[in-house]
């Protein structure tokens, strides 16, 4: 049972939606059977927590053949950075099916258990072609769930996001090819595992080329400035559990893309490519704080904070010292459940008032007051509250900054002012000032606030014992950084 | 001489069958259903006899008393026939409502098709120019009777017209080609040829290129490369369904057949001087391929496009061979099977929405379809994913190991540019799927129809994903590996 853990927590959801699928079952046992898939990986997925020994490295590992004759391999295990994200999708399936608990769409259902399965895929495979079916699965049920139900554009707006996030998979791909290839002419056998492929020392200069395929695919998924005109556009039109999804889990997932391919395959190249990013990701930084201040959308306005944020935690991964590294490993759990909860929030917002524009919207808080204070709690989480633990890991990403490069600590620095400027006139807007009269102002009914306590009390618990977490991390995070370190010769 | 007879039934029972189905015609005791049956039987028969066969080739040439060394029988081609009449009879089975369906069907259609798959047997044993231009020109001309098939349609007949001349005149160059080689060698065995490409310079040889290159341009046409390919929209549009189909699966399958055994075997020591002029025809295919397949409206037209595009797949692998890839070759046999189901599982889908309606499906009349038919939908996009290379699917290995291939023989760029126009597939593959599942349908849902095409296609799009997740960690069943390791056998037995 053990050694086969993670396949089980990979498949059940997937097995669910077939076997319910060739049922033909109604809506309800639908939502039954989701349920109870989420329900039963979310418990794997704490036995595999429970069990995880933080002084070692990869974990749980199960080596299958595939496809002997290319060498691609069945390869899966978690080490301390797919455990942050697999607890992630895990502790938010379920409340997003309590979300979802009116939905009457079976379509919805069933991409939901699809999307379950290839983000859990994507984090921990460890083979290139493995992790590529992974990777590209779980852009089909997002591609569909805004196509069919979304608002807006939907149709035009999902073949964008499509297309553009095909254009990073394809050219990553290449690389992966390019590689394997590499690998068989050096060693005369054809093999996609990372744990070989780590090993060879590429030319410079093919090097280059290679981390670039890479890179594109997680800098659109992330997205970093100038790959990033797919994100308003679909977080707009998207519906909530999607947007949920895309926001916490997806958009985390480049991040971790860079950090385990990008940082397992080429350190050396990624500190060629480090001043670009660096740039480009302050760039990102102030770009979207300014482009989510000016917003009326409030899907849209956080996509951009959450664009932000997330070209922060690149940022802190690309400064390569342990205060950004733990900081942004830090940021990816905590941003994630912040950012569920805000996105929860929008949807619960649409569904009372039909709309998610903040001119439509206002003195909620005097009608509302429950409501009122877990839409505070989730955007000032965002804006990184003292307390919650968005708050420790800017902290320690500016810090990180800071010993980096003074002037990068500067304008890393400025992200938690312009996020409090957006946030704050947000809630101005849509919480206080005059009440629209045509809204139905109903607060928060117990479903709801079983979906949003879980992600407050994590919150607040990351927020204020930090002490709690970090160490769970930190050894692995330590050795890593220090062979990365010891490889690049220690950059700044 | 029993033997002989026996490994030549497999080709004897597909010709039989085609005279018997032609007398059988005009008897007013057998309808189109039995008729249909009868063909499949005849192909059922022949193609387990070639299964029987595989493996255990003890005479290298058939009758080499009577017809020389015209007839080769190995692996190789055993594994081609089975393709062929494997695609025969899922072309058969597919669109037997849509037969049905049509007024103009009438009982010759059979007999075409037979005749047609002998053809095509006939040229992957063949081991002489001029006998494979004969088996050449046997399969074209009912293919070419079958695109001018619904006669009383103008732009059926234009299809067959256009077909014909172009095709007539391609397979001149063919000829040509062969008595040039002849000129130069004084054989036109390929046994004679590939001593003599062997044995002398490539200075020597300028006469044979020539015609080798006129028997490429034969072949170049055949696959639509481009610029060869002016008439693949127009043909594959006015051809009805069925033959569509067949030509675009099964018969491109044959013509690789001859190509890859010309390739690898005989022309080998002079592949290196096509190398460059494979890469740019390459590189146009793939490039006026993905135009031609965009631009359309027509889901068929767009389908016909779109295999421009696959043929330019097909000759990246073709032009790794010749400079010296192990992968390329199991990697054509591979893509041509990945593409096989996944164009025949597409087109069957669009024959059996036909059968009621008369109309051309464009993207429009999509719309909905996933609430009208919701299987079918399904289906039609786990075919749609295959074609454009989606992983999971047979189609993403196909892509895989030719772009390996690629890699592995130093043609980087053409692999890129191979990887981009995949790219572009997915747009016009999945504009169908977001035509299918986006818009809400104008009728209501349709009841779920369980007949012999709809079997076939599920078990084909079931075959799909098989191809491309299969394990081997199920006993008895082959995984994702089976098929490329029977193509390395198959190649193995050629050399």
């Amino acid at each position: 049972m053990m050694q086969h853990i993670l396949t089980f927590i990979i498949f059940i959801p997937l097995f669910t939606a077939i076997v319910l699928g060739i049922m033909r079952a109604s809506t309800k046992s639908l939502k039954i059977g989701a349920m109870f898939s989420s329900v039963i990986t979310l418990f794997l997925v704490a036995v595999v927590a429970y069990n995880f020994n933080p002084d070692i490295g990869m974990q749980f590992t199960k080596n299958l053949p595939w496809i002997q004759n290319a060498g691609i391999s069945y390869i899966i295990g978690v080490d301390y950075l797919s455990l942050v994200i697999l607890l992630l999708i895990g502790l938010l399936m379920p409340p997003l099916y309590i979300y979802m608990y009116h939905e009457e769409r079976k379509g919805y259902w069933y991409n939901m258990m699809l999307l379950q399965t290839g983000v859990t895929g994507a984090v921990l495979s460890l083979d290139l072609v493995l992790f590529y079916l992974f990777w590209e699965t779980m852009l089909l049920p997002i591609f569909v769930m805004i196509g069919k139900y979304g608002n807006g554009m939907h149709q035009y707006n999902s073949m964008k996001i499509l297309l553009m996030t095909i254009l990073g998979s394809m050219s990553m791909l290449f690389s992966i090819l390019y590689i394997g290839y590499i690998y068989f002419e050096t060693t005369g056998m054809w093999s996609f595992a990372l744990s070989d492929l780590a090993i060879i020392a590429f030319e410079p200069k093919t090097s280059i080329w290679l981390a670039a395929g890479f890179l594109l695919a997680f800098a659109i998924k992330i997205p970093l400035v100038g790959f990033h005109t797919w994100m308003a556009p679909a977080y707009g039109s998207a519906p909530t559990p999607a947007v949920v999804i895309l926001s916490a889990i997806m958009a985390k997932l480049g991040i971790y893309g860079i950090w385990r391919f990008g940082y397992g395959l080429f350190e050396s190249t990624l500190s060629y490519y480090a001043p670009t990013i660096i740039v480009l990701a302050l760039i990102g930084l102030i770009y979207y704080a300014i482009r989510a201040i000016t917003e009326n959308n409030l899907r849209k306005m956080f996509a951009y904070s959450s664009g932000s944020h997330l070209s922060l935690i690149a940022l802190g991964l690309f400064l390569t010292n342990i205060y950004a590294w733990s900081g942004s490993l830090y940021f990816i759990a905590t941003h994630a459940l912040a950012s569920a909860g805000m996105f929860l929030m929008i949807g619960l917002t649409y569904k009372r008032f039909n709309t998610v524009h903040i001119s439509d919207l206002g003195g909620i808080a005097s009608k509302a007051p429950i409501f009122t204070f877990f839409f505070a709690f989730f955007a000032l989480s965002i804006a990184g509250l003292p307390g919650t633990g968005g708050f420790v890991a800017e902290l320690l990403i500016i810090i990180g900054a800071f010993k980096a490069d003074f002037w990068i600590g500067v304008l890393t620095a400025t992200t938690m002012l312009s996020a409090m400027m957006y946030i704050f006139w947000m809630l101005q807007r849509t919480l206080f000032g005059a009440a629209n009269k045509e809204c139905q102002y109903s607060d928060l009914t117990l479903r709801e606030i079983t979906i949003l306590l879980p992600l407050v009390v994590l919150l607040l618990v990351t927020g204020i014992v930090p002490s709690l977490f970090i160490p769970l991390f930190e050894p692995q995070l330590t050795t890593t950084l220090q062979d990365v370190l010891f490889v690049i010769g220690g950059l700044k | 001489m029993i033997e002989q007879l026996i490994l030549a039934l497999p080709m004897a029972i597909v010709v039989i069958g085609a005279f018997v189905l032609m007398l059988l015609s005009k008897s007013t005791r057998f309808n189109l259903d039995k008729l249909n049956l009868l063909a499949v039987l005849f192909l059922a028969i022949a193609f387990i006899m070639q299964y029987f066969t595989l493996g255990n080739h003890t005479i290298a040439f058939l009758f080499p008393d009577v017809f020389g060394e015209s007839f080769i029988l190995d692996d190789f081609s055993t594994i081609f026939d089975m393709m062929f009449t494997g695609g025969a009879i899922l072309t058969l089975l597919v669109n037997n409502d849509y037969i049905k369906s049509r007024q103009y069907y009438s009982t010759e259609y059979f007999t075409l098709i037979l005749f047609s798959v002998f053809g095509m047997i006939m040229l992957s044993h063949a081991h002489e120019l001029v006998t494979a231009f004969i088996a050449l020109e046997i399969a074209s001309l009912s293919i070419y009777a079958l695109a001018g098939y619904h006669k009383n349609n103008k732009v059926s007949s234009e299809a067959m017209m256009k077909y014909m001349v172009l095709g007539s005149m391609s397979s001149a160059f063919f000829m040509l080609g062969t008595a040039l080689i002849y000129g130069v060698v004084g054989s036109t065995s390929l046994t004679e040829i590939a001593l003599y490409t062997s044995s002398h310079t490539i200075d020597e040889m300028t006469l044979l290129i020539v015609g080798a290159s006129f028997i490429m341009v034969t072949i170049l046409f055949k696959i639509g490369a481009v610029p060869f390919h002016s008439w693949v929209v127009d043909v594959y549009h006015g051809a009805p369904y069925p033959v569509t189909m067949f030509m675009a699966s099964t018969f491109k399958i044959a013509i690789f057949a001859i190509a890859l055994r010309l390739y690898l075997v005989n022309f080998a020591p002079i592949n290196s001087f096509w190398t460059e002029m494979l890469q740019v025809i390459t590189i146009l295919t793939l490039l006026g391929g993905s135009w031609l397949a965009i631009s359309q409206k027509l889901v068929k037209r767009m389908l016909a496009g779109s295999s421009i595009v696959h043929s330019g797949y097909l000759l990246i692998a073709l032009s790794s061979i010749g400079l010296g890839s192990e992968l390329a070759a199991p990697a054509i046999m591979f893509y041509l099977l990945a593409y096989f189901l996944s164009a025949v599982g597409s087109f069957g889908i669009l024959s059996f929405i036909s059968v009621h309606s008369k109309k051309q499906m464009s993207y429009e009349d999509f719309k909905g379809f996933a609430e009208r038919r919701p299987y079918m939908a399904l289906m039609m996009s786990i075919f749609m994913f295959s074609l454009a290379g989606f992983p999971s699917t047979i189609g993403f290995l196909g892509k895989f190991y030719i772009f390996s291939a690629a890699i592995e023989s130093g043609q980087i760029l053409l692999a890129g540019l191979g990887i981009m126009t995949a790219f572009i597939s997915v747009y016009y593959y999945f504009k169908l799927i977001a035509m299918m599942y986006f818009y809400p349908s104008q009728t209501p849902q349709k009841k779920l129809t369980i007949n012999v095409s709809t079997v076939l296609i599920a078990v084909m799009a079931l075959l799909v994903i098989w191809g491309g997740i299969g394990t081997s960690l199920i006993p008895f069943i082959p995984g994702a590996d089976g098929f490329i390791d029977i193509a390395k056998q198959a190649m193995s037995s050629l050399k």
